[in-house]
Order: C-alpha cells, then sequence, then structure tokens
C-alpha cells in the first residue's frame, strides 16, 4: 500500500516537468557557444590575473616578499593582468560590432 | 513492511537508471524538459532511499526479528542509541547508508547548482545518477538488508566491539567524506563530458571538496581513537587494509586540494587536478570495496561475499570512464601557463602534491600487494608495520617541512636571497628547539627528533604569518591588536583558515611522534597479585582489588589500581573485561590516565585475569599522544574558518558567471 | 626573459624516478613481505612467516608464561594440515576454538611452530555477515 503511493508519488516528481509545460515555447537547453566559452576563459584569466597583482602588492607591503623578489616579477604579473585586459577588450568589442550589425 | 524496503529501493534503482539515460539524453540532445525530469529523479532517489532507510531503522527500534539484518545485528537488551547504529553495523546496512548518503549528496549538490550551472549540472545528473544505480543495483540484485527469515526469539546482538559512542558516529563521517568525494568527481567528469575548460567546476565544488575531506579526517581521527581505548591493543593504527581504505583517498583528496589552487592563480596544472579528483573518487570506491568484499585479510575482514566481483567491476568501470574522459578531452584542457622557476609557489605545491600521491601509492601498493600476490603468484604475503613506517617517515617528514615553506614562498618566482629573510626566524627557532630537545634525550629517535624540530619550524612561520598579516594591518588602519586579528582572518579566510589547518596536521605530527618514538611500555614477568606494584618512568601502579559487576548487557570485571608519581597520589585506574552474554564475547576494557599538562597517557592492559586474583598486566607510557585528539578539533575550526562564506568572493564569481546563456534562456522570451 | 621550456616534467620525471629508486632498494632490501602460508603448506617451509589458520581442540598452557599451545588447522582447501603453535604474548579477546587468526613465527626441526611474541591477531568472526541467529 505505502510501496504503491511512494510510486505514485515518485512517478509525478519525474512526470512533473512535462506536466506542467506540455506545450512550451522553447524546450531547447541553453548551451554554452564557442564565443562564451572563451570569454569565460577570458575572464578568469583576467581574474587571475588581477588577483595576482593585488596580492603581490600586499605581500610586499607586509614584508613577505622582498624589494629584489618583486621587482623581479613585478613586471611580468603587470603584463599578463595587461594581456587579460586587452584581450576582454577585444572580446567585448567585437561582440558590440556583432551587436550593431544585427540591430 | 521488508516489502516497502525492497520496493523503496527497487523504485530508487529505477530512478537512477532514468537519471542515467534520460539525463544523458537530455544532454545530448538539448531537452530542457527532459533535463529537468532526469535531476528531479535524483531528488526522488534521495526520497525513495529515505522510505526504504526508514524502513529498516523502525524494524530494529521494534526488534522485528523477521528481517534477517536485524536478527543478525540486534537483540532486545542492546541500548537504544546502538539500536541506532547498528544499521550499519553489517555489510547491506553499510550499502544502505552509503546510497542514503550518496543520494542526498546529490540531491543537494544538483539542486544548489540549478540556476547557477545549468549546462553543467545537465552532464553531471546522469553521472551521480550512475554511481547511485551501481550501489542500489548491489543493494537489490546481490546484497539486500531486506531479507526475510522465521523471527527468532531475539537476535545475536551487536558486536561489542561496535558498542560505544566511535563506533556509532565513526562510519557516519567516513562515509560523509567517502561519498562527498563523488560530488567534485561527478562535476569534473560534467564539466569534461560538456567540453568547458573553465573552472567553473572547481568553484561549484570547492566547499563540497573541503567538506568532505573533513569529514574523511575526523572519521578517520574518530576510528583511530577507538582503537586506542576500545581494541585497546596500545596504539591507534595498524596499517590494516581498512584503515588505509581511508586514508589513500584523504592523502589524494589533500593533493588535490593544493593543486587546485594553483589552478585557480595561474591556470595551470588542469589535467592534472581532473586525475587527481578522480583518483580520490576511484580510491574511495577502491576503499569501499576492500573493506566490503573480504578480499584482503584484515581483523576487519567480511567475510567474503558475492559483492566483491561486482565492486571491482564498478570500480574499473569507474577508472576506465575517467582515464577516456580525460583523454578525450586532453587538447582542450592544455594551457600555455608554464612553470617559471623551481623555487616557487607553484613549485612547492607540486613537491607537495608528489610527496602525497608517493606516500598514498605505497601505501596502496602494501594493501594491494597481498592480494595481487595470491592472484598472480598462488601465494599470498603479509605486509608489515616497518614497509609503511619507513615510507612514512621519507615522505611525511618531507610534506612537514614543506608546509612551512610552501605558503611563504612567493608565486611566480623566488630568489634564494629573499627566502633566506623570510626563513631566517622560524629556521633559527626550529635549530634551537631541535637543540634543546637533543639536551633533553630526544636524540633516542632520529626520526622524531627530526619530526619535532620541522613542527616547531612550522608552527614558527604560522606564528609569524598571523604576526606579520596583523601589524601590517595595523599599520594601515590603526585598529587595535584584536580587531586587526579578527578583520585579517575574516578578510582572508582561506589564508588563514588554511594556516589554522597546517597548525592541526603539525599538532598531530607531534603527536604521532610522541606517542611512538619516545613511548615506553612494561610488562611484569608475573602476573600481580594483591598489593603488589609495577613501575614504569616516573609511575609507580599498584594493584589493589578486583571488582565484579553486571551491566546493561554485560558482566564487567576490573582491576583497580593505585597510580603514584613522585610522591603524589594519582588516584586509581581501573582496566578489565566485559564478558557480552548475549554475543558469547570478551572484550577488553583498557585504563587510560591522560595528564593534561603533559598530554601524556598511561595505558593499562588486564591482559588476563586468573582465577586466583591476580592479574597479567602491560603498561604503556604515551607521551603527547592527546596531541592527536586536539589536533582533530584545531583541524575542523580551521575548515570551518576556510569554509566561511565570504560575500565579497561569492559577488564577484556571480558576475562572473552570470552573463552566459545557462541564466540567459530564463530571462529570453 | 620567460623560460621557453619548462622545468616541471624535468622535476616530476626525476621525483618519479626517486621515489621508484627509493622503493625498489627498500623492497629489495626488507624484501617485499613475510609470506602468508597455512598449516598444510608449513612444512616446506623455513625462516619467518605469516601461519593463518582455524584454532582446533582446546588450547591449553598460559601465554605470559611457558606459552599458550594450540592446535591450527587449514581454514580452506581440501588438505586439513595441522600444526601444534606455541605462542608467547598479548592474546586478543577474540581468540577461542574455532576462531580464525594469523601468528607471525618460524617453524621449529621438531614441527612446532614458534611465534614472535605479541604477533597473534584474530580475525574479526562471521558476526559481520548474517549469520543464523540463535533457534527460535
Amino acid at each position: 500500500m505505502l510501496g504503491a503511493a511512494l510510486a505514485v508519488a515518485v512517478v509525478l516528481l519525474v512526470a512533473l516537468p512535462f506536466l506542467r509545460e506540455p506545450a512550451p515555447d522553447s524546450d531547447r537547453l541553453g548551451e554554452l557557444a564557442d564565443a562564451d566559452r572563451r570569454r569565460l576563459d577570458a575572464e578568469e584569466a583576467r581574474d587571475r590575473a588581477l588577483d595576482a597583482l593585488r596580492e603581490l602588492e600586499a605581500d610586499h607591503r607586509a614584508g613577505r616578499v622582498s624589494d629584489a623578489d618583486y621587482r623581479t616579477v613585478i613586471g611580468a604579473v603587470r603584463r599578463d593582468a595587461a594581456e587579460a585586459l586587452r584581450t576582454l577588450d577585444g572580446m567585448e568589442a567585437g561582440t558590440r560590432a556583432n551587436g550593431t550589425k544585427t540591430a | 513492511m521488508p516489502d516497502l524496503g525492497r520496493a523503496a529501493l527497487i523504485l530508487t534503482l529505477g530512478l537512477c537508471v532514468y537519471a542515467v539515460v534520460a539525463g544523458g539524453a537530455a544532454a545530448m540532445l538539448g531537452r530542457r524538459r527532459l533535463a529537468l525530469s532526469a535531476r528531479n529523479a535524483l531528488y526522488a532517489a534521495f526520497g525513495s532511499t529515505l522510505v526504504a532507510s526508514l524502513v529498516l531503522w523502525a524494524a530494529f527500534l521494534r526488534d522485528d526479528f523477521s528481517f534477517a539484518y536485524v536478527a543478525g545485528h540486534s537483540s532486545r537488551d542492546l541500548p537504544f542509541a546502538y539500536k541506532l547504529s547498528a544499521f550499519w553495523g553489517g555489510q547491506e546496512g553499510s550499502l544502505l547508508l552509503w546510497l542514503l548518503v550518496l543520494t542526498a549528496y546529490a540531491a543537494i549538490a544538483v539542486w544548489l547548482a540549478r540556476r547557477k550551472a545549468r549546462d553543467l549540472v545537465v552532464w553531471v545528473t546522469p553521472v551521480l545518477g550512475g554511481i547511485a544505480a551501481a550501489f542500489t543495483w548491489l543493494l537489490v540484485g546481490v546484497s539486500s538488508p531486506f531479507e526475510t527469515i522465521a523471527a527468532p526469539a531475539d537476535g545475536s546482538g551487536l558486536n561489542p566491539s561496535l558498542q560505544n559512542p566511535y563506533m556509532v558516529i565513526h562510519p557516519v563521517f567516513l562515509y560523509l567524506g567517502y561519498v562527498g568525494l563523488a560530488v567534485p568527481f561527478a562535476f569534473a567528469m560534467g564539466s569534461l563530458l560538456s567540453g568547458r575548460t573553465d573552472e567553473r567546476w572547481i568553484v561549484a565544488t570547492r566547499r563540497w571538496t573541503i567538506v568532505a575531506w573533513t569529514a574523511l579526517g575526523v572519521g578517520q581521527l574518530l576510528g583511530a581513537h577507538w582503537a586506542y581505548e576500545e581494541v585497546g591493543w596500545g596504539g591507534y593504527y595498524a596499517w590494516d587494509p581498512v584503515e588505509n581504505a581511508a586514508l589513500m583517498p584523504w592523502l589524494a583528496a589533500t593533493a588535490y586540494l593544493h593543486s587546485v589552487m594553483i589552478q585557480e592563480k595561474r591556470g595551470m596544472l588542469r589535467v592534472w587536478n581532473v586525475t587527481l579528483v578522480g583518483l580520490a573518487f576511484c580510491l574511495s570506491l577502491f576503499g569501499t570495496f576492500l573493506t566490503r568484499s573480504g578480499i584482503v585479510s584484515s581483523i576487519h575482514s567480511f567475510t567474503q561475499s558475492s559483492i566483491g566481483p561486482w565492486f571491482l567491476a564498478f570500480v574499473v568501470v569507474a577508472v576506465v570512464f575517467t582515464v577516456a574522459m580525460i583523454w578525450l578531452r586532453l587538447p582542450q584542457l592544455r594551457t600555455k601557463a608554464k612553470l617559471e622557476s623551481l623555487v616557487s609557489r607553484e613549485a612547492s605545491f607540486l613537491y607537495n602534491n608528489l610527496l602525497l600521491v608517493a606516500l598514498c601509492l605505497t601505501i596502496l601498493w602494501g594493501t594491494a600487494w597481498p592480494i595481487l600476490s595470491e592472484a598472480v603468484r598462488g601465494e599470498s604475503v603479509v605486509v608489515g608495520r616497518p614497509y609503511y613506517d619507513f615510507f612514512l617517515r621519507v615522505f611525511g617528514l618531507p610534506l612537514l617541512l614543506l608546509m612551512g615553506i610552501g605558503p611563504l614562498i612567493a608565486w611566480r618566482r623566488a630568489s634564494l636571497r629573499g627566502l633566506a629573510r623570510v626563513f631566517v626566524w622560524p629556521a633559527g627557532i626550529a635549530l634551537a628547539a631541535g637543540s634543546l630537545l637533543i639536551a633533553l634525550g630526544a636524540g633516542s629517535s632520529i626520526p622524531g627528533l627530526v619530526a619535532y624540530t620541522f613542527a616547531t619550524f612550522v608552527l614558527a612561520t604560522i606564528a609569524l604569518e598571523f604576526v606579520r598579516g596583523t601589524s601590517a594591518r595595523r599599520a594601515l588602519t590603526g585598529e587595535a591588536v584584536p580587531t586587526a586579528f579578527g578583520r585579517l582572518v575574516g578578510r582572508n579566510r582561506r589564508r588563514y583558515g588554511g594556516y589554522v589547518v597546517h597548525a592541526a596536521i603539525v599538532l598531530l605530527a607531534i603527536g604521532i611522534a610522541g606517542s611512538s618514538a619516545y613511548d615506553s611500555v612494561v610488562e611484569s614477568p608475573s602476573p600481580l597479585a594483591r598489593g603488589e606494584s609495577l613501575a614504569i618512568g616516573d609511575y609507580t601502579l599498584t594493584y589493589r582489588e578486583l571488582r565484579e559487576r553486571e551491566g546493561a548487557n554485560a558482566t564487567e570485571i576490573r582491576a583497580v589500581l593505585d597510580v603514584r608519581r613522585g610522591g603524589d597520589d594519582l588516584g586509581t585506574l581501573e582496566a578489565g573485561k566485559n564478558a557480552y552474554s548475549v554475543e558469547q564475547q570478551v572484550s577488553n576494557e583498557v585504563g587510560i590516565r591522560s595528564d593534561l599538562l603533559t598530554g601524556e597517557d598511561l595505558f593499562v592492559i588486564a591482559e588476563r585475569v586468573y582465577e586466583n586474583g591476580t592479574v597479567q598486566f602491560r603498561v604503556f607510557v604515551k607521551p603527547l599522544v592527546n596531541l592527536i585528539w586536539l589536533a582533530g578539533l584545531v583541524f575542523v575550526l580551521g575548515s570551518l574558518i576556510t569554509l566561511w562564506p565570504d560575500a565579497r568572493e561569492e559577488r564577484r564569481l556571480a558576475t562572473r558567471y552570470a552573463r552566459t546563456p545557462e541564466t540567459a534562456d530564463r530571462t529570453a522570451t | 626573459m620567460a623560460r621557453t621550456t619548462s622545468p616541471a616534467r624535468l622535476v616530476i620525471a626525476l621525483s618519479v624516478a626517486a621515489v621508484l629508486a627509493v622503493f625498489l632498494v627498500y623492497t629489495s632490501i626488507r624484501g617485499g613481505g613475510t609470506p602468508s602460508v597455512s598449516p598444510s603448506e608449513l612444512s616446506s617451509r623455513t625462516g619467518e612467516v605469516s601461519l593463518a589458520g582455524r584454532v582446533v581442540g582446546t588450547p591449553a598452557g598460559d601465554p605470559h608464561g611457558a606459552g599458550l599451545r594450540f592446535t591450527l588447522e587449514d581454514i580452506e582447501g581440501t588438505q586439513r594440515g595441522r600444526v601444534l603453535v606455541v605462542y608467547k604474548g598479548s592474546v586478543p579477546d577474540l581468540f577461542r576454538t574455532g576462531r580464525d587468526l594469523v601468528v607471525t613465527g618460524t617453524r621449529r626441526p621438531d614441527g612446532t611452530f614458534v611465534t614472535t611474541p605479541g604477533s597473534m591477531i584474530t580475525k574479526c568472526p562471521s558476526k559481520y555477515q548474517s549469520v543464523e541467529p540463535p533457534a527460535a
């Protein structure tokens, strides 16, 4: 008895999405387009680079990183950050251009 | 009632298979409602598994011995708490507990991520469903807790070794840990299946991993404490295959926790991270296989059963699947970022990983070799303590040292001069401590001495970090010390929480070194008669009398000893045996006196009680052993700090992942 | 100037080689474990072995005195070899007739098996599996 009730409840739960929307406008599952994938990677790269810059400055101030080490590494870190920002800007400019084309 | 339980599990099986098939189809064909339906199947699977579990618990509480499992693991006079924990006292119930935790985790993980990572969740669902389906199949088709028999008058009772508070919670924590590793694994596989290359899956499962890793660590400490107090052979870890089964995934998970930080900061090691999480999960499956199939002879061995081959097949499938997915996505996972210097934080994390994985693999070899040897050469071997102790030292001591070095080296490149500046104080303190220890006699054990010295070094670096951080903050904000300290930790929870966890591991190392390298043991040449004494270290124990008492379900025999140290009376200690009537077994009940000041234990075993009232005693002094248990508490504290939600961090991540179609398709027309 | 080749691969390769070397040296010196034998396989053995068997008959003697004497029989297989074991040291609580256990030691020329003190490990009884409950 209880088993039957459980079975019914379970089947209902599984069928729920179809019962709620028998005829939906769109059944498509949003997928990540290649452009969006690249943008995500670029955003992660940007966050990483900016974080590294911030952490290096903080470590230097706190005395964890010596002046000499700071000078050695800061150039590369700043370059990474600049490059990441440039890449992201390029992507955004691209999408803006696309947007105005189709508008 | 057993029918309801059986039916509920069959429903779970159907739901999990549906989650795999429908979920997989939905992911491949991009069908939204089907994906939702598959997700609902996971929620429902938890529901029906919960029903099955409640049926079993109810049977235990009602003393329903028509359930073969209840009859085999419970009895009428079993105390209430143990009737509840008898649920996981045997193979079938343990599998059901595994499944209950797994379906609960799967439901929660998928529900939490439903809006945030839709195209990832759509692939995670079939993976979690597949793992759950495998376990449900074992419960339905091979090893069911709902077998019935003609109900006997009373059950066989619960094994006395399991009748104590530790054995009530130890398996629960272990399972929360083992099963917890399935979630990051599923997200990793989901990420590979969906073809993504970003680190979304890591961000989504960071807290899951820490929770699982902490639970697994705590579970092991609980098990060690149980072995120490209840099994009472004088130690807490025997390198038993079942103990190793929990240690191996924990080591792999520790390596994973660290290498994931490198991917976060530098975008490197993507392939390695996916491999590590796969290794951790496959080891937890393998560990369950080792424990349940009885394939390795150990004091925990479950007699060989039919689930062995199925479990092994399951592990093989998981390994093959993981390797195949990684191989498939290899080109996309490769990154440009390279290791720039062998003296950098990335490099030290890499060394940490290599050491952890090396330790993990040597333990795996030691555990699996007896099985392989028997299968291949037809002759079994026993791998003993010396093997494990050797490799624990060879890999563990450098790891201990690295814990102090890693957090302080700069990213990318660090000069040796810069390092010397940072480490001069901690190194000096460590060397001073080492010399002092030699003067105090710690030179009797070289590994012990090295462990103590390295431990001092790491503790010094951690203390220095807190001091440096607090004063840097005060220089900026002018806050009072407690405020600056609190804000420092609050703003950098992961870093300083990590330091607290490291401190816990150091305490653990000191406790282990002290109690194994510097312990002493004494056994009197002949049994002690009343009034006779035994001396060990500074202590003198005098056997006073023998007491006998009827407990709840056992006859308790205790030898009472007076303890003195120097001229002080330290009270009494009792050690003896419990004789369990229903289970027809005798258990060892040791007497432990913990010194709160020095952390050492006086540990007494009443090996044998003779008819004439004389007792054969075995006495240990274990220095610093209580640091091990204290380390457990500090460990949990550190983990809680790293887990604490950080509003700023959450906002930043939300922005990063907000502008993606998965959330956009909800707002789109 | 950023390096063009990463030292990471070299480090990993060297480390793995080092670990393997340590491992191989250790196992070749100390051996890959003590062989595990049953009583029927014991007669062909010299040196230290790990003997696994089931206790039959009545144990006698004092493990903390002259030694506990008991007989071990093969747990499984067709040959039912038996050997007399003389054991000194701690005896686990689970020890009794019918229990399976493991002891480390060597075989003496007169056929008895002399153990390393304290090396007895009993296997948990079939309690963990569904066992026949006491008759109703």
